[in-house]
């Protein structure tokens, strides 16, 4: 998924839920900052305390002309139940962004915050798009392959967590929203889309994956590639895989783990051994390399689709580059008017 | 100096002193390029800064003020920058410019960059013929040391500063000492007053407005001159209509528009500046069957934008305590930027 968005003349304005982040507040606000020093024609709604906000931007480079604050006191920690805390916080500031969206004040949300609980402000205040059921929540993974003219190195995995439970019906709408989404932000005019299951073969997986999969096989607006299975996701075999909740975000912190291992193997290995250390100084340059093509900050954040209205989940460890560019891929999601394109999609 | 460019034989009740690069003009001046461009524009190439032309125009409508030029542009461009003034309807009463080439001759190198030595004692000598309740209102920006500059030529005029501080300050500011005497004559010669209401800053550079908060709440650093025209309007230098006036040359010029305006009023307010009032003199000035300000689309949608700015904010904060400016501290901030020193703080 490509993020570094080229100048687009219209005006739109993002709100940023400023609180509840790894990193603070403040992280957020120099996100926004730099994005209103790089892009013209994004403005921010910065939402949340404003007092830390006010305190934040006064020390960074920013151009006031674009950033406006809307004051929020509470927020939802990431450790908080989401439910729970938005009833008992109700003007938490993941909610009064998700409300001023829905109110036509900003065209589309972006958080770093407790991810349920944005999905959740996002269902309370937006509407779904007629003929989607379910929304999902969707992520970013790199992979071997590029793709799309920018040649993107992630591909686009959902639903990681929004739908537990998905139907054949719901699976179908998520294959052409993520395959909406993709042709967007990858310029991928015919992103692969495919469904995750045990086996390639049109009659493996549950009846829900084998029911929709016949159902794509005759959606020719959308390109199903078929079956892929677990071991397809880092390789790139397809652009967009789709999932339900429960199968994606199981993958989704196995591919995590994964990852972890390896980094601490190396770490390990580093520390224990000599001539492991001297490899893997040889190879820095390239691992720097991986490190820069795949490097979630320049992603910036993934969407939860479905919604009449635009949310864009930014990694809760996010730095300011990555904040901006998550501000960018809404920007330009807005811009592309997404929610017009998967309307039409599941019009066919 | 030059001689008035006109005679007023009315004392001056108020006096605007303006720089002009970067204050005034769009200048651009950072690499040798930029230098040899700007020395060789012509007057109609000059750019002004949305608002600027405006609100000068709008300021000396009142009759019985005076408009000072101080300009380190050097004075070989007198003409050019005399027709740019000419052209944008702009009537000065002095307009001071650099010699550099006397400087230059004369072996002053320091001079050929230096601020302090310069703008100092001619503010000095200019306030020396003004009347002593005559107020003053400057205009600099962030490019130099006009925060610096401005702030020490007000607390000196009212007694706010010592000998001995401004002899520590003209020693870091390597001022020549014919300079440092000239500073010191003028100032003895005028009579203790405290005269300067406001010292607006142009963040040209988009310099984070907390490094201004040292000198005070009477340095206001400004994103754009509609901003300048809010806080004239509180203070009572301009009227509602004479805002609008600006605002709307901005929008049709300048390509402001609705947010930019309203994020623009929201961000004096967050920074703590009293501009509900100003606010509530805007949209009274929109009723009533004035055609000119019924053709004023669209403010009465800015006005709303305002409101709803405004109403996003909560309670304000406290305002910052008012503490004395320590100038011998500051003297990093109106050193040259190549110099040494400039950016860091000076040793405690």
């Amino acid at each position: 998924m490509e993020a570094m968005v080229g100048t687009q003349p219209q005006p739109v304005t993002i709100a940023f839920d400023v609180m509840g982040t790894d990193h603070g507040p403040a992280e957020v606000v120099r996100g926004a900052a730099m994005l209103s020093l790089e892009s013209p024609h994004i403005h921010t709604l910065l939402v949340g305390d404003r007092t830390l906000i006010d305190e934040a931007l006064a020390e960074v480079k920013h151009n006031g002309e674009r950033i406006s604050v809307q004051h929020a006191a509470d927020f939802v920690g990431m450790d908080e139940k989401p439910g729970e805390a938005l009833a008992r916080k109700p003007n938490a500031s993941v909610a009064v962004a998700a409300r001023l969206v829905a109110e036509g004040e900003a065209q589309a949300l972006v958080s770093a915050g407790n991810t349920g609980a944005g999905v959740l402000a996002c269902a309370r205040h937006f509407q779904l798009i007629p003929g989607v059921r379910r929304a999902a929540l969707a992520t970013v993974y790199p992979t071997r392959s590029v793709r799309g003219a920018k040649e993107d190195p992630f591909s686009l995995i959902l639903d990681v967590g929004a739908t537990v439970e998905a139907n054949a019906e719901d699976l179908v709408t998520f294959a052409v929203m993520g395959s909406a989404y993709a042709r967007i932000i990858s310029k991928n005019d015919r992103p692969k889309v495919a469904l995750l299951s045990n086996g390639v073969e049109p009659q493996k997986g549950p009846p829900r994956v084998v029911e929709a999969h016949a159902r794509l096989s005759e959606m020719h607006d959308i390109n199903f590639i078929g079956n892929v299975e677990g071991i397809d996701i880092p390789k790139g075999t397809a652009d967009v895989i789709v999932t339900d909740g429960f199968v994606g975000n199981v993958c989704l912190k196995m591919l995590e783990g994964v990852h972890e291992t390896v980094v601490e193997l190396a770490q390990y290995a580093y520390k224990e051994s000599l001539r492991w250390r001297a490899g893997l100084a040889m190879l820095s340059s390239g691992i720097q390399r991986i490190k820069d093509i795949t490097d979630w900050n320049q992603y910036g954040g993934a969407p939860i689709l479905g919604f009449d209205k635009i949310f864009i989940k930014a990694h809760g460890r996010s730095k300011s580059r990555a904040i901006a560019n998550a501000g960018k891929v809404a920007a330009k999601v807005v811009a592309n008017n997404l929610t017009t394109a998967i309307r039409e999609g599941l019009k066919k | 100096m030059s001689l008035p460019d006109r005679i007023d034989p009315r004392p001056p009740r108020r006096i605007y002193r303006w720089d002009l690069d970067k204050t005034y003009l769009q200048t651009e001046f950072d690499s040798l390029r930029d230098l040899v461009r700007t020395a060789f524009q012509k007057a109609h190439e000059k750019v002004a800064v949305p608002g600027a032309s405006a609100l000068i125009r709008e300021l000396s409508e009142q009759g019985d003020s005076r408009l000072c030029i101080v300009s380190g542009s050097p004075k070989q461009m007198r003409a050019v920058l005399e027709e740019k003034l000419k052209l944008d309807g702009v009537k000065w009463d002095e307009f001071v410019l650099k010699d550099n080439v006397g400087n230059l001759l004369r072996g002053r190198f320091r001079a050929l960059r230096g601020q302090v030595g310069y703008k100092l004692p001619a503010i000095l000598e200019s306030r020396v013929h003004a009347p002593v309740e005559a107020e003053e209102v400057l205009f600099g920006d962030d490019a130099e040391a006009d925060a610096f500059i401005y702030s020490l030529f007000a607390d000196l005029i009212a007694g706010r500063v010592d000998e001995r501080v401004l002899s520590q300050v003209l020693e870091a500011g390597g001022v020549y000492p014919d300079d440092q005497a000239r500073v010191r004559e003028a100032w003895k010669k005028i009579p203790v007053s405290d005269p300067v209401r406001r010292i607006f800053i142009h963040l040209d550079r988009l310099t984070p407005p907390a490094q201004f908060s040292a000198y005070g709440p009477r340095v206001v650093p400004i994103f754009n001159y509609f901003q300048a025209a809010l806080v004239l309007l509180a203070d009572g230098h301009l009227t509602a209509p004479q805002v609008l006036k600006i605002a709307v040359e901005m929008v049709q010029t300048a390509g402001h528009n609705i947010i930019t305006l309203s994020n623009s009023f929201q961000d004096l307010l967050r920074r703590g500046l009293p501009l509900q009032q100003a606010a509530i003199a805007l949209s009274q000035a929109l009723e009533g069957p004035n055609k000119l300000l019924a053709a004023m689309r669209p403010m009465p949608d800015i006005l709303a934008a305002f409101s709803k700015r405004l109403a996003a904010l909560g309670t304000p904060p406290p305002p910052p305590p008012v503490q004395a400016v320590d100038y011998v501290k500051l003297i990093h901030h109106a050193l040259p930027r190549t110099h040494k020193g400039r950016g860091k703080p000076s040793e405690e």
